[in-house]
């Protein structure tokens, strides 16, 4: 592993040379998209994270670390929710940052605006000791590569340990178990406070960057179903109204809607930022999110009380929601430079940093560099070996290689909110969204047919 | 007066008229002549007047200049842009391309845009109404000189100075659905309840106009406050010595006194209702399933969140021209209303 580390710096130092030497754009990746400028324009490179509480803390590690070595200096940004958005009026007022890291899911929506150069993998230093299937989320249908994988993850489910040992329940095994415990936890007292102020299940049920589909993937695919099918050609038919997908629907909607209910009440307007407080308040006993989530719970008052299985198998086997964080090089006068802060992160020094440098910040979940071990890193947890092999036996990524991904999300979130705000018909929401996505996919120039 | 006549005085060029008199110019001498030959004086002064009058009309506008300048940089340019982006379909890193009237075909015919837009109305008139409403009744009971009316009335205000962050934050807090929520734990002591406020689309935007009642009342009622203080005492007393019973004359009296208060009132919290945002985006986003979306926050969604900055213009522009329009209705209204 040492050998490696020494063989990487020698071969990003001797690529930084020639870079350096030859000042010629070939060092960067034009995106065809505009030019490239053959040499980068001075200033500090500025580099934007969707992150937030301790995690800007890990990044600013990275940051420090390529500073060191390169005297590039870098300006840093960070926040959450309104990432996207922010990103959107940068390029609107032509003020894009030169690198941004985010998730995978969002390629489509930055290539659709042209805001992200392509990537030639065989001028990366170190794009050759990336796992092959993390380069996955980094491509568009056509197969050409618009990003750089960093981090990877699936979901896990978090319950609550204490509350099924005071209420003599098991493990769920199954979604009945699933509904099961979810209805205990709601009605019988799990917190012995005396009051009916528990939740079984933890749902970001928000419209806000598509929370809620995207949690539903995990029981959509866990039923059967898939969001499109591929007609050959690059071309696509939405199958989201298919049985498993309605099954699904269905199951998901008599969380919210039936007797009792077993969704936190505020749901349908909550992001991750409310359910994350919920499950840390005892609000809720069970939540499924990723592997980041550990440093958040144990963070908070929730510490010890929770543990964290494989999400539970639905009727059409066990899948859940695994998803990439990218690094995405950005139309901007520092190409070079950006790139370089790139290949700098995926070394095997930097995703280190990025998984334990600060224990309350885990930005680098599953390691994308294979010489790199995320249960050998975190020895003392082995959460982690659990959370590698949920990703590697269950994960499920989202079709992010769709030309527009995100719009297709958000016409989901969009049509389940409305449905179970309803507590309406989900058949009937679920052939119009089909119908919708159609539309949407014919609009991205990928509709069979 | 003599300041008046004295200033339409040919002037003494500056340096030249004695100084004492030119400071404090007094009845007998309104300003004291040059004290130089007649001839010369006058061809002077006339050169002095035709460049002061040449020059004369830039006085004014030197004054305004640095506010007309910043509402050029800051108001008129961007509105211009806003216009030239609403016919392209904008795309910032890979060149515009002109698009006519496609932006605003788009933004009308979205379904989401029609229900924005009744939502919206329903939103404006509601929180209008209320804040006026309340306002008005919290500031007939707190006017007066007392020590501790001074203080309702200042506590009475403080939603208003407050961030609207806060208040959305606050508000979230107080509604939330169970049982174990403010207000729900108030509607439980009278036996109702628990109600899903922000979570039920049939009562998300009650719920929001709730909140911006609260938080619009006591800007009103400071209005109003300072109206009542404007209306004049005698005609109370002579109406009540005419026989008029309390209620004419608040009928007859406060209220027409009050007409061009409750005008601008209702023009401006007009206005604030349709550009609504901070509120609605904080408390619920539009949610849930879209009970709530008003065009503003629709307009934010389909340019940033979408990324269809041309569309977002075009309704922007829709908006622009409805808000026009609610303030020259508003104004025609007042000026029959005068001349009535």
């Amino acid at each position: 592993m040492a050998f490696t580390a020494a063989r990487h710096r020698v071969t990003a130092a001797v690529a930084a040379a020639i870079c350096v030497g030859s000042a010629l754009a070939a060092c960067s990746s034009g995106s065809g998209n505009g030019g490239t400028p053959a040499a980068d324009a001075s200033g500090a490179l500025k580099v934007w994270a969707r992150a937030a509480n301790d995690s800007p803390k890990a990044f600013q590690a990275i940051y420090d670390a390529f500073t060191q070595k390169t005297g590039i200096k870098i300006e840093p940004f960070f926040t959450l929710t309104d990432f996207e958005t922010k990103l959107t009026a940068a390029a609107a007022a032509h003020d894009l940052p030169d690198l941004v890291v985010d998730d995978a899911a969002q390629l489509g929506n930055f290539k659709t605006q042209g805001i992200i150069r392509a990537v030639d993998k065989g001028k990366l230093a170190g794009a050759d000791q990336l796992a092959p299937g993390s380069w996955a989320s980094a491509s568009d249908l056509s197969g050409k590569t618009y990003a750089i994988p960093f981090s990877a993850q699936a979901n896990l489910l978090f319950i609550r340990k204490d509350w099924l040992t005071r209420l003599g329940l098991s493990e769920p095994k199954t979604w009945d178990d699933v509904t099961a415990v979810a209805k205990a936890f709601t009605t019988q007292d799990p917190d012995g406070n005396g009051k009916a102020d528990t939740y079984g299940l933890d749902v970001p049920g928000s419209t806000t960057r598509g929370y809620i589909s995207w949690y539903w993937s995990t029981f959509f695919w866990q039923a059967g179903g898939e969001y499109f099918k591929d007609a050959g050609n690059g071309k696509f038919t939405a199958t989201v109204n298919s049985p498993p997908g309605k099954q699904s629907l269905k199951w998901f909607e008599g969380m919210y809607c039936g007797s009792p209910k077993v969704v936190q009440p505020s749901s349908l307007n909550d992001t991750t930022t409310e359910t994350n407080k919920a499950f840390q308040t005892g609000v809720t006993g069970m939540y499924f999110t990723g592997p980041y989530a550990y440093a958040t719970m144990d963070g908070s008052a929730v510490k010890g009380k929770y543990e964290v299985i494989a999400p539970p198998p639905g009727p059409g086997g066990a899948k859940t929601l695994a998803e990439g964080t990218n690094i995405y090089l950005m139309q901007g006068q520092r190409p070079n430079a950006a790139q370089k802060l790139a290949e700098f992160m995926i070394t095997q020094e930097a995703q280190n940093l990025g998984m334990t440098k600060v224990p309350s910040a885990t930005i680098v979940r599953l390691p994308v560099n294979t010489s790199v071990d995320a249960a050998s890193a975190h020895k003392s947890d082995d959460r982690w070996t659990l959370a590698q092999q949920v990703y590697k036996d269950q994960g499920h990524y989202e079709p992010v290689n769709m030309p527009n991904w995100t719009a297709l999300r958000q016409a989901s979130s969009d049509a389940l909110n409305a449905v179970i705000a309803k507590c309406g018909d989900s058949d009937a929401a679920l052939d119009q969204l089909n119908d919708k996505l159609n539309t949407l996919l014919k609009q991205q120039g990928v509709a069979a047919g | 007066m003599s300041n008046l006549t004295g200033s339409r005085q040919p002037r003494p060029p500056y340096g030249t008229g004695p100084p004492s008199r030119a400071a404090v110019p007094t009845r007998r001498a309104p300003y004291g002549r040059p004290p130089v030959p007649v001839g010369a004086a006058s061809r002077h002064t006339q050169v002095s007047r035709y460049r002061r009058r040449r020059l004369q009309w830039l006085v004014p506008w030197m004054f305004v200049a640095p506010a007309l300048i910043l509402f050029l940089y800051f108001k008129i340019l961007p509105l211009a842009q806003g216009v030239q982006m609403s016919f392209y379909d904008v795309r910032p890193y890979l060149g515009d391309r002109y698009v006519g009237g496609g932006n605003y075909v788009e933004a009308t015919t979205q379904p989401l845009f029609t229900q924005a837009i009744w939502q919206t109305i329903i939103l404006a008139v509601g929180t209008t109404a209320g804040s006026i409403l309340l306002g008005f009744l919290l500031a007939i009971l707190v006017e007066g000189q007392a020590r501790h009316l001074w203080l309702v009335r200042t506590a009475a205000f403080l939603p208003v100075v407050t961030t609207m962050a806060v208040v959305a934050e606050v508000w979230q807090v107080m509604y939330y659905p169970d049982r174990s929520g403010a207000l729900n734990t108030l509607l439980g002591w009278i036996g109702v309840g628990p109600e899903p406020f922000l979570q039920s689309p049939h009562q998300a935007l009650a719920s929001v106009v709730a909140v911006g009642i609260w938080r619009g009342a006591p800007y009103d009622m400071m209005i109003f406050l300072a109206g009542l203080a404007t209306v004049d005492r005698n005609l109370y007393e002579s109406a009540a010595v005419d026989g008029a019973s309390r209620w004419s004359r608040f009928l007859h009296v406060t209220l027409p006194s009050l007409r061009p208060v409750i005008t601008i009132l209702f023009l401006l919290a007009a206005l604030r209702g349709l550009r609504s945002f901070t509120e609605v985006f904080l408390l619920t986003n539009g949610g849930p399933g879209q009970s709530t979306q008003v065009i503003m926050v629709l307009i934010y969604k389909l340019g940033l969140e979408q990324g269809k900055l041309g569309v977002a213009a075009a309704g922007s522009m829709i908006l622009f021209v409805a808000t026009a329009a609610v303030t020259l209705a508003v104004h025609v209204w007042r000026r029959r209303a005068v001349v009535r």
